[in-house]
């Protein structure tokens, strides 16, 4: 009883340490680190990147240089890291400048995808009713065709070229942002922080903009970096069939294509643009999968 | 129940006559006819009575009904590829050896990838999940062309012990089939792992333990029985795509099926042909989409019929 009174009057006591405030960012961050699979091909994806950029410091000779034509289709050497291909080009400068196409289709159909996606996914969540119904009609539209048969038939009326690929890409791309983006966006609408928005008076752009955006930012960069992949996949698959980037310009899906010719006495010509092409797409993959278990851990696995 | 199927299968309906129009209109936006690229330019009198018997002369969409009419009688026209058979007998013909190769890659990868992926949700993080998942990542994001490449690699090249391409003899099916097994031995991998994962973490599965069940009943009466649904339900789809041929299998293989006779339609601007292709196969996914959303709808009772199925 003593002890109660003197610590009433006099001595403060020490509350117990609050545990420190860690923002839900922290928790992202945390999930993504422990996924060592997610954190090894995004250093993966990292180095493919700086390569790609740095293309020209990493290989002495350019991607179309025939300066090797004596060594023309020679295996890999200390000098040829990875041997020279049928033209007399170094195929490791092939390799590396064919990072270039790939990569960069591969992020530029992503911003396409979500510059359709983004806005129509909002406004379909949003708005819902008949511009929701609508817009999910589209998507059903374009899950019916087969993408790859309708990317071949475009890019063979649009004769190829690497803008027609992202456009294509972008075109096959976008309902999955849209989806995403349009299912958080449903389950926010309602909230209360939303009503008070639209009692204040705010305009639908507003809110789409201020608020529901802002609160998907995971869907997005989830949506965002799993388009990568698909649209890397669909440049080498095009490529592949000789409609997609044109030589001389260096792709992998064209590397492989070529390399399918010489693949039973020069197997480096098959296996480097083989693997380096595995290895990037599964890298973007597992990136974008670690990236959405780390943001929504009740998706883990799906 | 009726209500939802003569629901989804109206709004099917409507989403393939759009797809139709818009490949349609896809096929007209080509440029060039078929009377530009003759070597002796047709005087133009000529010209304007063939584009009238052929009826090229109507406005389009009259020119659309004609076709549409004609493929309710499956008369897709004549290929201009070979000219002595109609579209839909090629496409009878060509569609054997994807159907072969495909429906056997399927009937070999989804029973392996639904085993590996039980057995993996079961054992959970042991080598044999760790196995799994790697192998539903590589499957499901490696593409087809790259695994064909490596399987002509190791087992023609290096192996020598299969023939590396053809058609014909059953030993050069091998490698295309494997090719073909490998999507959907990925995709129920995967399904197979997380929907069993699923079934195991419910609050019923508990309940059967406390009632003293073996594991092995609540397992295969329960467990499993629950997780199936998603695995019926993504198998028409899957078994459309691949069993109507794939372009890369098929080009790598030099298989006659039917993506390679869509590559070559296209390579050759085979208009009838490519257009009954893409037609039929954009018919054939939507069928399967509404014959396993009713599927999905029947298998789960507790699913809204009101809302749409996602």
């Amino acid at each position: 009883m003593t002890e109660l009174s003197q610590s009433q009057s006099g001595v403060r006591i020490e509350a117990p340490d609050a545990p420190p405030q860690r923002s839900p960012l922290y928790f992202t961050w945390r999930r993504f680190t422990a996924n060592k699979a997610a954190v090894a091909s995004g250093i993966v994806l990292l180095v493919l990147i700086l390569m790609a950029i740095f293309a020209p410091f990493i290989t002495a000779s350019g991607p179309n240089d025939q300066t090797f034509l004596t060594a023309r289709l020679a295996f890999p050497s200390a000098q040829h890291w990875f041997g020279v291909d049928d033209l007399g080009r170094d195929f490791f400068s092939r390799i590396v400048y064919g990072a270039r196409v790939s990569l960069g289709i591969g992020l530029s159909a992503a911003c396409f995808s979500l510059l359709i996606g983004l806005p129509l996914g909002a406004m379909a969540g949003y708005l819902g009713g008949r511009f929701d119904w609508v817009t999910m009609r589209i998507v059903e539209l374009f899950s019916v065709v087969p993408p790859l048969l309708a990317a071949l038939l475009l890019a063979t009326v649009t004769h190829g070229g690497l803008w027609a690929i992202v456009l294509i890409a972008a075109l096959f791309g976008w309902k999955d942002v849209c989806i995403l983006v349009r299912a958080q966006v449903k389950s926010f609408r309602e909230k209360e922080f939303i009503r008070a928005a639209r009692a204040l008076g705010a305009s639908p752009w507003h809110i789409i903009w201020r608020h529901l955006i802002p609160n998907s930012v995971s869907p997005i960069i989830v949506g965002f970096v799993l388009a990568i992949p698909l649209a890397m996949m669909l440049e080498a698959s095009l490529s592949f069939l000789g409609i997609g980037v044109q030589p001389p310009t260096p792709s992998w899906g064209q590397m492989i294509n070529v390399g399918m010719n010489f693949m039973f006495f020069y197997w480096h010509m098959a296996v480097f643009p083989t693997a380096a092409l595995a290895v990037t797409i599964l890298a973007a993959s597992l990136l974008g999968d670690g990236l959405r278990d780390a943001f929504d851990p009740t998706l883990k696995g799906r | 129940m009726l209500n939802f199927i003569a629901r989804r299968t109206a709004s099917m309906l409507v989403t393939f006559i759009v797809v139709s129009i818009v490949i349609f209109l896809m096929m007209h936006s080509i440029p060039g006819g078929p009377f530009d690229g003759l070597e002796m330019p047709l005087p133009d009198d000529i010209k304007s009575k063939l584009m009238a018997q052929l009826g090229l002369d109507k406005p389009l969409w009259e020119q659309y009904l004609r076709y549409m009419w004609g493929v309710t009688h499956f008369d897709f026209g004549v290929p201009y590829q070979s000219p002595g058979e109609t579209v839909m007998g090629l496409i009878l013909h060509a569609w054997v050896p994807s159907l072969i190769l495909g429906g056997s890659g399927l009937l070999i990868g989804a029973p392996l990838g639904i085993l590996l992926g039980m057995t993996a949700a079961l054992r959970r993080n042991s080598w044999l999940d760790y196995v799994a998942s790697a192998v539903s990542t590589l499957g499901l994001t490696v593409p087809v062309f790259v695994i064909s490449t490596l399987l002509i690699l190791v087992f023609a090249v290096w192996l020598k012990w299969t023939p590396a391409s053809g058609w014909g003899e059953p030993k050069r099916w091998i490698l295309p089939i494997m090719a073909y097994a490998a999507v959907p031995l990925a995709t129920y991998a995967r399904y197979a792992r997380s929907s069993v994962l699923d079934a195991l973490n419910k609050p019923f599965v508990t309940v059967l333990r406390a009632k003293g069940l073996s594991e092995r009943r609540i397992l295969f009466q329960h467990v499993l029985r629950n997780a199936a649904i998603p695995m019926v339900t993504i198998f028409l789809p899957m078994f459309v795509g691949i069993a109507t041929g794939s372009i890369f299998v098929e080009a790598m293989f030099r298989v006659p099926g039917l993506g390679a006779y869509f590559v070559s339609s296209i390579d050759k601007r085979d208009y009838p042909l490519e257009m009954a292709l893409m037609l039929l196969i954009s018919a054939m996914f939507c069928i399967s989409y509404l014959v396993s959303d009713i599927l999905y709808a029947l298998l789960n009772p507790r699913i809204r019929l009101d809302g749409d199925v996602e």
